[in-house]
Formats: C-alpha cells, structure tokens, sequence
C-alpha cells in the first residue's frame, strides 16, 4: 500500500518493497512454467506422499479403534460369563430358603445352562469354598 | 483504409482456470507467468532462500492446480495462490529441519550489480527477513500481503479466513514488533 497513513513508516515500507525483488527478478519464469506444466503433465505423484500420509493415519486410528473395541468387549464378556454361572444363587440369600427350596435350586445347577453352553455343569464349576458355603447352607 | 485487427483482451484468471480444467495446459503455463514473479517475491520475503526459490514456486504452483476445484473465488486467484504458498514454504521449512541443511547467505548468491550496493541493500533486505522470521506466521504473511502485495484488508481476510479487523490488528502489531526489531 503506497498510502502511508497506515504504514506510518516510509522506511518499513520501502523495505516492504524491495524484499524479495532482486530474487523474484532472477526466476526464470519461462522455465519455471514448462517445469509445472511437465510435473502436472506426469501426475500426481509428486504429492502423493502428502496425502497418503493422513490417509495412512486415518487407517491406523481406525485398526486402533476396531482392534480395542473388540479387546474392551472381549473383556467385557469374559467379567460376566462367570457372575452369570452358578455362583450368584450361592450366598446369604439362600439361608431364608426351606430344604426343599434347596433341593430344587441344586437340581437347576445340576442340569447345564442353556445361556452358558455345553461347557457350564452347575456344582462343578464351584470353587471349594463356594461348595462349602453352599453345604454349609444346606446343613444349616 | 483497412481495419486494425481487433486486439484480444487477456484472459482473466478464472477463465484460464477453467481453461486448464478443461484440459489446456497453456493456460496453466500463463498462469505460472502472470503469477510467478509476485509469488516468489512473498516466498522471498517470508523466508525462502533464493536456491529454493525455483522449487517452491513450482510446488506451490502444482499444489494450486490439483486443488484448484476447493477454490472458490472468495478471493483473487493471486492472494489465494500466495496461501498456498505459505503452506509449502513451511512444510518445506519442516523438511529442512529434520535434515539440517546449512543454507548459503543470500548476497553469495547475488551476482549483479555494484558489488558494494549489493552488500548495503542485502544487508538491509538481510535484517528485515530476520525480523520478519521473528514474527509469528501470521503477522508475517498478513504484513507481507499488505505492505509488499498492496492488498485491503477484505481481500487478505478473505484469503486467510478471518475477518478484516483481525487482519488489520495482525498487521499493526507485526509493524510495531518490526519497528522494535529494526530500531
């Protein structure tokens, strides 16, 4: 801007105009041209790295998310499949049960869990002091 | 008495834009000679050493074309392709960094002129590129597009996606820090 008003100095201003003139003079500016024209002319690989690497990142974050998200539940379902076996019934609970009450709740552990698979056998799948509990409850 | 053959006015830049869109690569190359020497000059002052010079002029120019079609026209072609130029001076910036280059002075690259006038005027344009590296990148491109592009307020707002007050708060602190700097 030659209206100084706003410069408030000649100095910087001049400055301003003459930075970078002398170099932008020596540009071969012909040559400069029929380089870009060739670089445009053989495709976008000059950049390509440019935008492979977002692209790459972007890939990563998502492997990330999918491979801990599958980890998280993973993990999630592994904490529940044990609370939701044969251990819960087993507690304070049961010392306001009768004997026969007890008697049917031991068949029910007895027979395996349709939600757990072929692998849960009810009292088997106890820990030695589970089964105590649970005797103790019984002789109670 | 014959007619004078009607003289054809240049082409604005939107229409050689449209022109290389369209397939035309001259109209790319006459973009490059309309716009290279003021896009030097702004790399220049913004840091770039004269041996670069050439290659960022022309990756600025390859990164314009590719993503011509995100321009929109909210400002001149010129001022957007001086953004753009910004962009590639500081990832190149960033490469040199990582592979420590020891660049040259710029007077041993000049080679015309008085020997004893090109050290003064180098040493002087010398001290405001260091000043100006001072600046935070956006004082400096703001203080570059308006003092040695001669652009308003609106058009540099416009290109930087800011408002014009903001460009012209950037603008007096970079020419108060510059006033500091040069004193």
């Amino acid at each position: 801007m030659k209206d100084d008003a706003r410069l408030h100095d000649a100095r910087l201003q001049e400055l301003a105009d003459r930075l970078g003139t002398a170099a932008a003079e020596r540009l071969d500016v012909e040559r400069t041209a029929r380089a870009v024209v060739e670089r445009l002319r053989a495709g976008p690989r000059a950049e390509g790295w440019t935008w492979l690497q977002p692209a790459w990142l972007r890939i990563a974050a998502a492997a990330i998310l999918v491979i801990g998200g599958g980890l998280v539940t993973r993990a999630v379902v592994w904490q529940r499949a044990p609370a939701s076996a044969v251990v819960a019934p087993v507690g304070e609970d049961l010392t306001d049960l009768s004997t026969e009450q007890l008697r049917e709740a031991l068949t029910v552990l007895d027979q395996p869990s349709s939600v757990e698979g072929a692998g849960d056998t009810g009292v088997e799948g106890l820990t030695a002091e589970e089964l105590r509990a649970l005797l103790q409850t019984l002789e109670g | 008495m014959p007619q004078a053959e009607p003289v054809a006015a240049p082409l604005s830049d939107a229409a050689l834009i449209a022109a290389w869109q369209g397939g035309d690569e001259q109209a790319a190359a006459e973009l490059v000679r309309r716009h290279a020497r003021a896009l030097a000059r702004f790399l220049s002052g913004a840091g770039a050493l004269e041996a670069d010079l050439d290659d960022l002029v022309q990756d600025t120019f390859i990164r314009a074309f590719r993503s011509v079609g995100k321009f929109r026209g909210q400002c001149q072609f010129r001022t957007w392709l001086l953004t753009i130029g910004g962009n590639v001076l500081k990832d190149a910036a960033r490469r040199a960094k990582r592979a420590k280059l020891v660049p040259l002075e710029q007077e041993l690259l000049a080679t015309d002129g008085d020997p004893h006038e090109r050290a003064v005027a180098g040493e002087a344009e010398g001290r405001m590129r260091e000043c100006l590296k001072r600046l935070p990148r956006l004082q400096r491109e703001v203080f570059l597009l308006r003092a040695q592009q001669g652009l308003e307020y609106q058009e540099i707002a416009a290109a930087l996606g800011t408002t014009p007050g903001a460009a012209r708060v950037h603008y007096h602190h970079a020419v108060k820090r510059l006033k500091e700097y040069l004193r």
